[in-house]
């Protein structure tokens, strides 16, 4: 079976080159691309055009889940299910149930974060196909790669390989998937 | 990137030397202000003697709180070697400076406890007679002022002032005056020294400061007990101090002189600040409640029912000041600096700042006014004649710590241009 035409990859040499790079694939209108850098290189996530990460709201719902699942623990337990008098006070207050619920609502909006950030990020991914290009060890070592997918509403072979050497890219080669 | 390099030049040529005249007539102002302010305070103490005696406490301490709070972000920048608030440093060494006044403003309040003992602090009267305020027999019968006898006197209270005072002002004048001299000769061993300083002035402060409010604010009430007290001031000066901050650098940034130096960065570093401490607030303030709540011990808890029940059983108006407490100190600002770009705006962090101040101020009422009682024992309400009287000391304390940092406003440059992070600060990215 032939294997199956995954999208293109260009090499840059330096920070700044990659950095331009990206704005010009940005202003292209290309949704499904990515950058490959040896290590994090400040402001690219503007020049990709990414928003803010949407883990904060895993987080938010996590955190939500948790105060809720603390407040309804106590009262589930101190005054429904088993209702005891203890020290005096009331069978129900959130007062006592406050460092459960706060406890909890650390814990899962922990939980719910990293998840999150697992889902986002569609981890765990035990194969990727740049991962099958040999260039792939100088990305993590002294070169910068700019992948852009064929599955991208825009892609088109020669327009694409076009803006990437216009953007600088001295090498451009194609991935199989 | 290309930016930083045109952003670095700009600032340390214009240190605002056209508009120090401008800066010059609203400290003149802002003493004026001052002054009026502390006269109203002293015909209030005429008019209402000891409430008025009360709220003028209420208003400085709460002033010493933003000054001691400024003096520990200023420690705290140094003591961790930080990068990105060095431009936001040299406002509060300016701000800093009002220690010595608040020192001699607190001079009339020392006084009053030697020529009329027992008009603030009870215990400075041994023969004091608590059947005014609800109980029995004199100060000097009282048990449980007999065995804290050794801490709460009057030569204790004037002493620990004097130390306070004395120890905050050199500390922060040292601090100030190597910054401000490693603007002139660039000299690495400025900041060696402040770090030295730091290195003594943080313990010196913690324990100074602690000592002061158990002796100013908490021993008003002498029968209580709150290991977290404190702490608790230690939570509302820092919050104050960060409002204070953030208010200087939009002013800064509105009047031109931090533009092209405040980046969004800064702005959600001090946002995060200030969210982190409100839950640090939040965290102290219950704390002390819920110990005291769950331990249930009378010498603890009357300090509560006080602000939330008259000795007849019926509600008082300090139980809603207490929910406005919980809502306005914790939840609101929680809820509103969450959201991240609240943090980044120009418009709501500064509101948000000022909102926050506000509140300290009205924690500062909750902890101060409930412990002048009426003869019932019970608080006087929260909406009252003192509320004026609090607001002139307010105004009046406030106008001669806004002079003292104008006036050294004026006196140094806008950031310091020549510290060792200081290129790291204006170009800082998280």
């Amino acid at each position: 079976m032939a294997a199956t035409f995954y999208g293109l990859m260009a090499r840059f040499d330096t920070a700044p080159e990659i950095y331009h790079a990206a704005q010009q694939v940005r202003d292209a209108g290309y949704k499904n691309w990515d950058c490959i850098t040896p290590f994090p290189v400040h402001g690219l996530d503007g020049a990709m055009g990414l928003g803010r990460s949407n883990v904060p709201k895993f987080s938010l719902v996590g955190g939500l889940t948790g105060f809720t699942t603390g407040m309804s623990m106590i009262w589930f337990t101190g005054a429904f299910d088993y209702p005891l008098i203890v020290g005096g006070k009331p069978y129900f207050s959130p007062l006592f149930a406050f460092p459960i619920s706060y406890e909890l609502t650390i814990l899962f909006t922990a939980f719910a974060t990293i998840a999150g950030m697992f889902i986002l990020n569609w981890l765990p991914q035990h194969y990727h196909p740049v991962l099958k290009s040999k260039e792939i060890l100088r990305g993590l070592d002294d070169a910068f790669y700019v992948v852009i997918e064929a599955r991208d509403p825009k892609f088109d072979l020669n327009r694409a390989k076009a803006l990437l050497s216009h953007a600088g890219a001295k090498e451009i080669s194609e991935l199989e998937a | 990137m290309s930016t930083h390099v045109a952003t670095i030049s700009s600032p340390a040529g214009s240190s605002a030397a056209g508009s120090i005249h401008s800066v010059g007539a609203a400290a003149n102002k802002a003493l004026v202000l001052g002054f009026v302010g502390l006269a109203a305070t002293g015909l209030g103490v005429v008019v209402s003697g000891k409430a008025a005696a009360f709220s003028y406490l209420t208003g400085l301490v709460f002033w010493v709180a933003v000054a001691l709070g400024a003096l520990f972000l200023i420690m705290i920048h140094h003591v961790f070697d930080a990068g990105w608030s060095t431009v936001l440093r040299r406002q509060y060494e300016n701000w800093i400076t009002c220690l010595p006044w608040l020192g001699l403003l607190f001079a009339p309040l020392l006084i009053s406890a030697v020529v009329a003992p027992g008009l603030i602090w009870k215990w400075t009267d041994p023969s004091y007679d608590l059947s005014q305020i609800g109980g029995h027999g004199t100060v000097s019968q009282d048990v449980l002022w007999v065995k804290k006898s050794g801490l709460l006197s009057t030569m204790t209270l004037i002493i620990a002032s004097f130390v306070g005072f004395g120890g905050w002002t050199l500390i922060s004048s040292r601090l100030r005056a190597h910054s401000v001299a490693q603007d002139t000769d660039g000299d690495i061993a400025h900041t060696h020294a402040n770090r030295f300083w730091t290195a003594v002035g943080l313990p010196f402060t913690a324990l100074s400061m602690t000592l002061c409010v158990i002796l100013w604010v908490k021993a008003l009430d002498y029968h209580w007990y709150s290991t977290m007290f404190g702490v608790w001031f230690f939570a509302g000066a820092i919050r104050a101090a960060l409002s204070l901050g953030i208010i200087l650098m939009i002013w800064l940034w509105s009047r031109g002189d931090f533009k092209g130096i405040l980046n969004n960065n800064h702005m959600h570093s001090i946002g995060m600040l200030m969210f982190a401490f409100t839950v640090f607030w939040a965290y102290i303030t219950f704390s002390q409640y819920f110990l005291i709540y769950m331990a249930n011990i009378p010498e603890e808890t009357f300090w509560y029912s006080l602000r939330e029940i008259n000795k007849d059983g019926h509600f008082n108006s300090w139980g809603y000041v207490g929910m406005f407490l919980l809502f306005g100190h914790f939840f609101a600002p929680f809820l509103t600096l969450i959201h991240y770009p609240v943090k980044l705006s120009k418009t709501w962090l500064p509101r948000v700042g000022a909102f926050i101040a506000a509140v300290v101020l009205v924690d500062m009422i909750y902890n101060v006014m409930p412990s002048l009682k009426n003869s019932s024992g019970d608080a006087y309400p929260f909406l009252s004649l003192n509320l004026l009287w609090i607001a002139t000391s307010v105004v009046g304390v406030g106008g001669v710590c806004v002079w003292a940092y104008l006036n050294s406003f004026a006196k140094t440059k806008l950031i310091p241009i020549r510290d060792p992070r200081i290129v790291e600060s204006l170009t800082y990215h998280e």
